[in-house]
């Protein structure tokens, strides 16, 4: 029996889709079966992202329609033999599922597949409650911006009333030099709203603009430092003890510690 | 007095002979669609996911042998599986634009001989198709204007795009292996005709400058330059 795990944020374009493809690669790569799910109807990315957007035939609306069967709309990564998407529809609306339907589906795809990952639109309407209406765990997305965190704490408090406890974070194109200048949120004033647990720390890195324009996601480029903070993420979805590579801590604690004592 | 009317009569007949009043030839069925769907799919911006083209001289031909089946790898689709929809396809029609005095028959009625070659219903389409909007029409489609990533166009006869093909088509959606998808750049995501289904290759690919056309010959989805005059006399006999 898999996991199904819903990565959202509340506000838009601050990198689900970017870290369902990295994530979700990541996984695959070390030899998971993954399934990544797109519930941005309308508005899909997510195989633009991975580099399959020419092979849709069937989608999700598809499937829950009952067009086609659910295999047939499962596309199967260039890359990896265990990694497989479920498009979204473009031209139908977040109206075209229910959750209902999206909750059956996810208990259909855990059957086959070790994770279930949805990559969630933006907002907290209905293609919010569809994303996560058969999800088990939640990532919450954020950048180090003020709006972003208030979305995001929006969106934890609405997670928690869906009886979806626990979500992890993952903070989005981090910029150190920046938080060390003061002139962005540190991981600490984020966690110290937010008061979730911390499963990543992804900093701003032109490589994910390249990659995604590719349609090959930064967590196979070796020479990437986002790619290098997906991978760890990946890990710790697995239970793996991964401490926060160096970039991710020299923007914690210790900027803290300095700025206390009058450094800067 | 006269004046004005014979000035206003002349504006009348320019407008009428867009409408191909002059031109038996035309079929006047056509009619103009303001077909939209998809409220959402308006704001989104055409993702830059066709590489830029380069010129490539002397190319005459771009077979299937370029192009790959979709959906297959699963071995759940394969080309020649049913098309998903495709019996649910819908004629939509508006009011022909441009409504003059003129007597309707001048137009409505067909010479005889006009049946023989004349097609059946089209649309045009004087816009660009965006992501996310779809046109579903039991005809032919022609488009002035480009046809965008994202978007999609399925007719049950065939499809011309004035301009740029970058979305998913799908000509011949009711079963007619003689239908084809021609386009000024015939760069489509994923090119469908009857039940087969053809994709774009990944990653960068040349495409040429001129005018191509896609038709199925001897069970394959073939390519080819669009030669100017050929397929109307293809089509007679
Ligand atoms: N760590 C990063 N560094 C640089 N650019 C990023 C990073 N993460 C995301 N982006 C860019 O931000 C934009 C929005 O990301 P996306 O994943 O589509 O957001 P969402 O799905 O939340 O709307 C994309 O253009 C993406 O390339
Ligand atoms: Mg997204």
């Amino acid at each position: 029996m898999g996991e199904v795990i819903v990565i959202t944020s509340g506000k838009g374009g601050v990198g689900k889709t970017t870290t369902t493809a990295n994530i979700g690669t990541g996984l695959a790569a070390s030899g998971l079966k993954v399934v990544l799910v797109d519930t941005d109807i309308g508005l899909r990315n997510l195989d633009v992202v991975l580099g399959l957007e020419n092979r849709i035939v069937y989608d999700i609306v598809d499937v829950t329609h009952g067009n086609c069967r659910l295999k047939q709309a499962l596309i199967k990564d260039k890359r990896f033999e265990g990694l497989h998407l479920l498009p979204a529809a473009q031209t139908k609306d977040k109206t075209s599922v229910t959750p209902d339907q999206i909750r059956e589906l996810c208990a259909q795809l855990k059957k086959e597949f070790d994770y279930v990952i949805i990559d969630c639109p933006a907002g907290i309407e209905q293609g919010f409650k569809n994303a996560i209406a058969g999800a088990e765990k939640a990532i919450v997305v954020t950048t180090p911006e003020v709006s972003a965190v208030r979305d995001a704490d929006r969106i934890i408090g609405l997670l928690e009333a869906a009886e979806l406890h626990n979500p992890k974070l993952i903070v989005n194109r981090l910029r150190p030099l920046m938080v060390k200048r003061g002139d962005m949120m540190s991981i600490d004033d984020i966690i110290d709203i937010l008061a979730i647990d911390l499963l990543g720390v992804v900093p701003e890195d032109e490589m994910i603009v390249i990659t995604t324009n590719k349609g090959e996601p930064a967590v196979l480029d070796n020479n990437s430092r986002a790619g290098q903070a997906y991978r760890n993420v990946a890990r710790r979805i697995t239970g793996e003890d991964v401490p926060l590579m160096d970039l991710e801590a020299e923007t914690g604690l210790m900027y803290k510690l300095k700025k206390l004592i009058g450094f800067k | 007095m006269k004046k004005t009317k014979s000035s206003k009569g002349k504006k009348l007949f320019f407008k009428n002979e867009t409408n191909g009043v002059n031109d038996p030839d035309i079929n006047t069925d056509s009619v103009d669609t303001e077909q939209e769907k998809g409220k959402e799919g308006e704001t989104v911006k055409a993702r830059e996911t066709v590489p830029a083209q380069e010129i490539k001289k002397g190319r005459q031909k771009r077979k299937k042998a370029d192009r790959e089946p979709a959906q297959d790898e699963s071995g759940e689709f394969l080309p020649g599986t049913a098309i998903p929809e495709a019996d649910e396809i819908i004629a939509e029609e508006n009011e022909p634009a441009g409504q003059t005095k003129t007597d309707s028959r001048v137009i409505k009625n067909r010479g005889p001989w006009q049946e023989a070659f004349a097609d059946d219903n089209t649309i045009l389409i004087q816009r660009t198709v965006r992501s996310g909007q779809s046109v579903r029409f039991d005809g032919n489609v022609v488009v002035m204007g480009d046809v965008n990533p994202g978007s999609e166009i399925v007719a049950s006869g065939n499809i011309v795009v004035m301009g740029a093909l970058r979305g998913v088509v799908h000509a011949g959606a009711l079963g007619n292996e003689n239908a084809t998808v021609a386009a000024f750049k015939l760069q489509p995501m994923q090119l469908r005709i009857a039940n087969h289904i053809t994709r774009a290759p990944d990653g960068d690919y040349l495409t040429p400058e001129y005018p191509e056309i896609a038709r199925i010959k001897d069970g394959v989805v073939v390519i080819e330059v669009y030669q100017m005059g050929q397929d109307r006399q293809t089509k007679i006999g």
